[in-house]
């Protein structure tokens, strides 16, 4: 262990290989299997849509963004003048006024 | 598949490319925390809360990064949270004491001595030179990398690995080379 050099800037591998055999323990399938376990378990319904939200939002909020830009402005409703002001017409033809002085007579018993 | 593409794919929520992320980063996760916490169960528990970490948080993973060094941020954090919890839990509790060994006379004796000093050598450096030295010379991590994952600068990082180097080498002077 005399070769190893503090200055060099290349990764040492033979005390790499050393460090490696010191902290490795037996059972790595075992662990990865647990790991995955635990994630499926952790995976609820409310996670998996933690995870889409900001991105969903972003692109909701970017398409939201491109509409407005692409869709033309409204033409201005026509505004309609007073009600007061508007002149009243009423054109009752002579047929129409036989027919109302005829109802008005039978409804008055004559 | 290589990396890149199955963190662009986890980052999207895909459960399996994150598994497979997880199949190729466990041993060495696992070696992290074990320098942090020593090798055995709880590394494992550090892994595992570490990884569950990383899932909860991998919409926030920018997938034009290198994936390995943001995991190992998560997974060091994680390990350092469980340290400072048995820390806590061991603060009213008598200090252990290493257990006694028997010395073997074999070859398999000497390895087994070396490893054992060579984590006590590890234990014995600052955490911070701990991991920058695992991942430097263990896991091929590049200055840059390791500066991601402890969020300091790559001067730094070289000043940690020549310290733990240096240490080590004075710890493991004893040692023949084929002790090793």
């Amino acid at each position: 262990m005399t070769d190893i050099t503090p200055f060099d800037d290349r990764p040492d591998e033979a005390l790499g290989a050393r460090i490696r055999a010191a902290l490795d323990r037996p059972g790595i399938e075992a662990l990865v299997a647990r790991v995955r376990g635990a994630l499926v378990e952790a995976d609820s319904p409310w996670d998996v849509l933690a995870r889409w939200a900001p991105r969903g939002l972003v692109a909701a909020a970017a398409a939201a963004a491109v509409l407005w830009f692409l869709m033309p402005a409204p033409a201005p409703a026509p505004v309609p003048g007073p009600i007061a002001s508007a002149p009243v017409q009423m054109e009752v033809s002579p047929g129409q006024a036989e027919a109302v002085v005829l109802t008005v007579a039978l409804l008055e018993g004559r | 598949m290589e990396e890149a593409g199955l963190a662009r794919r986890a980052a999207g929520g895909d459960p399996e490319a994150f598994g497979a992320l997880v199949e190729r980063y466990a041993p060495a996760a696992r070696r992290v925390a074990g320098a942090i916490l020593g090798p055995g169960d709880e590394a494992d528990d550090a892994v595992q809360d570490g990884f569950l970490a990383a899932w909860k948080a991998i919409a926030r993973f920018d997938p034009d990064r290198a994936f390995r060094p943001w995991l190992m941020r998560v997974v060091a954090n994680a390990a350092r949270d469980l340290h400072r919890r048995r820390k806590v839990r061991q603060a009213g509790e008598l200090p252990e004491h290493a257990a006694s060994r028997d010395p073997l006379p074999d070859r398999a004796a000497d390895h087994s001595l070396f490893r054992e000093t060579l984590r006590a050598a590890l234990e014995t450096l600052p955490e911070r030179q701990r991991i920058a030295v695992v991942l430097f010379d263990a896991e091929g991590y590049g200055h840059a990398e390791i500066a991601e994952v402890l969020q300091v600068p790559e001067g730094t990082v070289r000043s940690y690995v020549f310290h733990a180097r240096r240490a080590l080498r004075q710890a493991l002077g004893a040692f023949r080379e084929d002790d090793a």
